[in-house]
């Protein structure tokens, strides 16, 4: 029944196809095999544990590491190989081609990787190592988030015309952070301490990680077959994305919360921070040109809001999750200012959901141009202009008024000045889209 | 079988397709012809639901492509002019991934293999890797790939750049064959003439407008417009002069030996005409109607619109 449900996969089968041969399916196993004697040889004192710490580091090679260049590849490869049409007019939906992507690209890596878990189970057992289940399991489920987060980024990304990302290498980036921060939460995690405080529960460290790797796998496998359902025409209501910043909100104020805050004090201002990173993310690589705007105009005036939503970018949705969280965290203002002792910029939220909304607008103004080329190289000079530059020479020149213009997230003057300064930054660069929308309309 | 109103599609800058409003009959084999920018490939895009259009609605067998385009792709094969292959797979792995890519059942895929192979005499490649093959032969795997599912409709963008002139011949033979099996094609290309082998009816575009749409067949002006082509035993220098007194003709090339003339009238008066000649003394050889190619047609059709629009 696996088997049939497999084989009828036709991008499943595919990827077998260009991923086996008798060759392979002889020299994976003899190579690990060799390899793992050598080492069981090696220290025939410590046989049994050193197989177990080789298997996992043999797992993150052959899984994480080479199976996520295999990941990265899948749609990068199709787009490179004008096969992507082809894929994108066939009849299969969107969630038969993205596990046979997922599983498919990688079924290799997986092979290697299943007989690295072997040898994990095996000799965990043997050593009576306690935690082998809870290793293995983690292992896997970071291998998923690994690949189906990379196919999500690169299904993403592929709209924007970049040769950065044409040749996979926005995926080499994120497969070099995603590795690092691995590192950093096993270090700090179990390496460093037995257990883990989330909202208030003590829970041990493995099996926090264990959750939390099941939890992100799961949210990155959802999220490779939305962004393969509107890569496929098959449009979907933007709320999955809002419902990734609101589980991350909960998941990281969870770990930030503590005894003296009100859980709704912190989840305020963690959501804003989570809401404003996700919406810079999709504001800088989702293509906002004025003709998907323009789309938005035309279904807004046929009343057909399905539509509009359907069409509506990422980035506005949590946009508007920013001002809920800037909302909740400045009614909660008043029990955190006799708590904490937090740097002065994180007491302006909406502050912060203006700057938000001000930048997204610079970036339209830029996008709007049908001869800017790199709208979002330009607004993201722009960017350092104005928060970086400007108020860094008013200052030098002894200009604190002005330089508090540039940049108002400062609480010497009070939030209602910060909040009127950057309404008008605001003002100004709505006023500037609006100008730029009257002057180049398509024709 | 397709049904187009109102299409509006833009390009940064640039209207791609302007108001574009179209019928294509069932069962026919439509050129679609127009010069490069007009905005051929970017219909067939949006017909084959790979790209949103910015406004317009499109109908392929009564479903609508932008609502259900996964529906729309069991029914159609697309041909783009930037095709890929799997490179590292066999001919016949490309066919077998395309059909039950496309859905057909599985146990129907072996005999579509063979038949499609057949029809494109791919029969002794099918286990050669498709990168090993040449141009001509992957274009072939290609529209195999496109038509091994039987579809309804089938888009093709320049489905013959690249072909020799056999392949070529060959590629109109299947074209005609599938047309005869009820099959409605779409197809683009700069090669005027090869269109004229297996084409039913014209759609022309300009600046992404529609220039022509109407049956091959079908006279191409709704007031007895029709081409003659009158030669002469022996030269007569009166030719043209006698002509232009002629009411109702519009001379195109004339010389002493030979005119091709447009004719505004019903065959009564064309039989009226070739009686006038005679009397007038002009030894007349040959008197026929000079069927319209596709490409007279076409630069026919741009020279009414330069006329126009001037």
């Amino acid at each position: 029944m696996i088997h049939a449900a497999f084989t009828s996969n036709p991008e499943f089968k595919r990827n077998l196809w260009l991923s086996f041969s008798t060759h392979r399916l002889i020299a994976m196993p003899a190579l690990l095999g060799l390899f793992l004697l050598a080492i069981a040889l090696h220290n025939p004192e410590k046989t049994v544990s050193n197989l177990y710490q080789s298997a996992i580091t043999f797992f993150i090679f052959i899984v994480w590491l080479w199976g996520a260049r295999n990941a990265n590849a899948t749609i990068v490869d199709e787009l490179r190989d004008k096969t992507w049409d082809q894929q994108r007019m066939s009849a299969l939906g969107p969630w038969a081609m993205t596990w046979g992507k997922l599983f498919g690209a990688t079924a290799f890596n997986w092979y290697g990787g299943v007989i690295c878990l072997l040898v994990m189970m095996f000799s965990g057992i043997a050593d009576e190592q306690p935690y082998w289940l809870t290793d293995l399991l983690s292992l896997t489920f970071a291998g998923i988030l690994l690949h189906a987060a990379l196919i999500a980024l690169n299904l993403h990304t592929s709209q924007l015309e970049m040769r950065l990302i044409q040749r996979g290498g926005i995926g080499w980036i994120a497969i070099i952070f995603a590795l690092i921060a691995l590192r950093s939460v096993v270090t700090g995690l179990i390496t460093n301490s037995d257990s883990v405080t989330w909202w208030n529960a003590e829970i041990e460290s493995r099996q926090f990680l264990l959750g939390s790797l099941l939890l992100f796998a799961a949210c990155a496998v959802f999220a490779a077959w939305r962004v393969m359902s509107n890569a496929l025409q098959v449009r979907t209501l933007p709320w999955a994305w809002p419902s990734f910043a609101l589980i991350l909100a909960v998941y990281f104020t969870g770990l930030f919360h503590s005894d003296g805050d009100t859980p709704l004090y912190m989840l305020g201002h963690v959501g804003l921070y989570i809401a404003l990173l996700m919406s810079y993310i999709t504001l800088f690589t989702e293509p906002n040109t004025q003709l998907n705007w323009n789309r938005l105009r035309l279904r807004q005036q046929t009343g057909d809001w399905r539509g509009w939503l359907e069409h509506l970018p990422l980035w506005p949705t949590t946009l508007l999750l920013a001002f809920c969280f800037a909302l909740l965290a400045t009614l909660s203002q008043s029990f955190w200012m006799a708590h904490s002792k937090l740097p002065d910029i994180f007491s302006l939220p909406f502050s912060l959901a203006l700057m938000l909304l001000r930048d997204a607008a610079i970036l339209l103004f830029f996008s709007f141009s049908a001869k800017t080329r790199q709208p979002a190289a330009l607004a993201i000079l722009s960017l350092v202009v104005i928060n970086l530059v400007l108020p860094l020479y008013c200052r030098i020149g002894g200009l604190d008024l002005l330089s508090y213009f540039f940049m108002p997230l400062d609480d010497k003057y009070g939030a209602v000045a910060s909040l009127m300064v950057m309404l008008t930054h605001v003002a100004i660069a709505l006023g500037l889209v609006a100008w730029r929308l009257g002057k180049s309309r398509q024709p | 079988m397709i049904e187009i109103s109102n299409l509006t599609f833009d390009y940064p800058g640039q209207r791609a397709l302007d108001n574009v409003s179209l019928t294509v009959a069932e069962g026919s084999v439509t050129a679609l012809v127009g010069p490069n920018g007009a905005g051929k490939t970017t219909l067939m895009r949006c017909i084959a639901g790979l790209e949103t259009p910015l406004s317009g609605s499109i109908e392929v067998a009564g479903m609508n492509v932008i609502e259900q385009p996964r529906e729309v792709h069991r029914i159609m094969g697309y041909l783009s002019d930037f095709f890929g292959l799997y490179q590292e797979l066999t001919v016949a792995q490309c066919l077998e991934y395309a059909a039950a890519s496309q859905g057909l059942p599985a146990g129907r895929i072996a005999e579509a293999i063979q038949q499609t192979a057949a029809q494109l005499d791919l029969t002794g490649r099918l286990q050669q890797a498709s990168g090993s093959l040449s141009r001509g032969l992957r274009q072939r795997v290609a529209v195999g790939q496109a038509i091994i599912h039987q579809p309804k409709v089938l888009l093709l963008d320049e489905p013959a750049s690249g072909l020799d002139p056999e392949a070529r011949a060959h590629l109109a033979t299947l074209f005609r064959e599938l047309q005869a099996r009820g099959m409605t094609l779409l197809v683009s290309s700069h090669i005027l003439a090869e269109l004229d082998e297996y084409s039913t009816h014209l759609l022309a575009l300009r600046n992404g407008r529609v220039l022509e749409s109407r049956a091959l067949s079908a006279p191409a002006t709704l007031d007895g417009h029709r081409s003659l082509h009158i030669s002469l035993a022996a030269p007569d220098a009166r030719l043209a002069d006698w002509l232009k007194q002629q009411a109702k003709i519009i001379s195109k090339n004339v010389s002493a030996d030979f005119a091709d003339i447009d004719f505004q009238g019903d065959l009564a008066a064309q039989a009226a005409l070739l009686s006038n000649l005679i009397k007038s003394g002009f030894a007349v050889a040959s008197f026929a109607e000079h069927k319209e190619n596709l490409q007279q047609s076409y630069l026919r059709s741009v020279a009414q619109h330069l006329e126009k629009t001037a």
